[in-house]
């Protein structure tokens, strides 16, 4: 829980106010949180891409839009992220679960996480990669830069990192 | 009634709202009938209308409009489920069903076939879901955003067939700040 607890609370810091998530396990403790965090919204989504879209419309309402979800949601959101959140120039954090990293134990996850950062680095989508507990801190300045630069941005964290937060 | 006909009977009643307007050639029409710093005209991300609209509902008070259309909606049905579950009382989605991909030769889609919009939208647990003629939008549409107490998905049934127009000439952040000016966000313009 203490990994959440720091990431939620530095995404919370860097101003960010509306989340969502389309679930996965190594979410699950940040959405706990945010389920009882009475300050900020939260839901989950059925996709990636439509949850682009609801970010950006709560961007253009005034609210810092984070989206949760596994690398291979940016698969699913490619067109959207172009399109529109770029297009418009808008300021959404992607937090990432990146799975298929080192201590997955799912051998099909390998094949996202291969390429998760060859598409965000085609995309010129600014990436913070916690690997570490320290890298965590970074987080609120880095949630910040996607304002000031107005772009969509990806905090990357670990399956290692993430794995024994319990 | 086609979607041309349909968005100039329709306008009168967007002007006090946010408007969310669907790719292609439904925001050119719009354009061409009556530019407005309250709509906002999506120059990409088919299928995400309804979600945009849906997400700026849920961030502030004003009454929201997302226009969307049948192949749209087909694209990103999911979000009907969202929408089910999560729309706001300042929430409407008016979806224009032709049959047809408009923009793109009006080729069919598959409401012109089996499928049902109304029943996938009632499936997915929307409220209030009206089906109508493109007759009857105005008062449909005009009812919808007047109730503040509940969201709303009408389909408004029209034909297919388009007006012969030109690419939106705005620069997609001169859509974004004018459209957030209205809201009362961007104040340097």
């Amino acid at each position: 829980m203490k990994i959440s607890k720091k990431i939620i609370d530095n995404l919370k810091k860097g101003g960010v106010d509306f989340y969502l998530s389309v679930p996965c396990k190594l979410l699950a403790n940040m959405i706990d949180i945010l389920e009882k965090d009475k300050n900020v919204y939260y839901s989950a989504v059925p996709r990636e891409e439509e949850g682009m879209g609801i970010c950006a419309g709560a961007y253009l309402g005034n609210k810092f839009p984070c989206i949760m979800m596994q690398n291979t949601g940016i698969g699913n959101s490619v067109n959207a992220i172009v399109s529109l959140l770029q297009l418009y120039q808008m300021p959404i954090v992607f937090l990432i679960s990146y799975r298929g990293t080192p201590g997955e134990p799912v051998g099909a996850q390998g094949g996202m996480a291969k390429i998760t950062e060859d598409i965000l680095q085609t995309l010129r989508i600014p990436m913070l990669h916690c690997s570490s507990e320290n890298d965590l801190e970074k987080i609120s300045t880095f949630s910040k830069h996607a304002k000031v630069v107005e772009s969509p941005v990806a905090i990357l964290c670990d399956f290692n990192l993430m794995k024994d937060d319990k | 009634m086609n979607r041309f006909d349909l968005l100039n009977k329709i306008q009168n009643i967007l002007k006090d709202n946010l408007v969310i307007c669907n790719i292609g050639l439904p925001s050119q029409e719009l354009y061409k009938i009556n530019d407005q710093p309250n709509f906002f005209y999506m120059l990409g991300s088919m299928g995400l209308s309804s979600s945009i609209g849906l997400g700026l509902s849920l961030s502030q008070n004003k009454n929201v409009v997302s226009i969307d259309g049948d192949g749209s909606v087909l694209m990103n049905m999911n979000t009907l489920a969202t929408i089910g579950n999560r729309a706001p009382s300042n929430y409407t989605l008016l979806i224009i069903d032709n049959g047809s991909y408009g923009s793109t030769g009006d080729q069919r889609t598959f409401t012109d076939e089996n499928t049902s919009l109304k029943d996938v939208a009632i499936g997915a647990g929307c409220k209030n879901v009206v089906e109508c003629s493109g007759d009857e939008t105005v008062n449909e549409l005009s009812k919808a955003i007047d109730d503040q107490n509940n969201s709303y998905v009408i389909i408004s049934k029209i034909n297919s067939g388009n007006v012969k127009i030109d690419p939106i000439p705005l620069n997609p952040i001169t859509i974004r700040d004018r459209f957030r000016k209205f809201i009362g966000i961007v104040k340097y313009l």
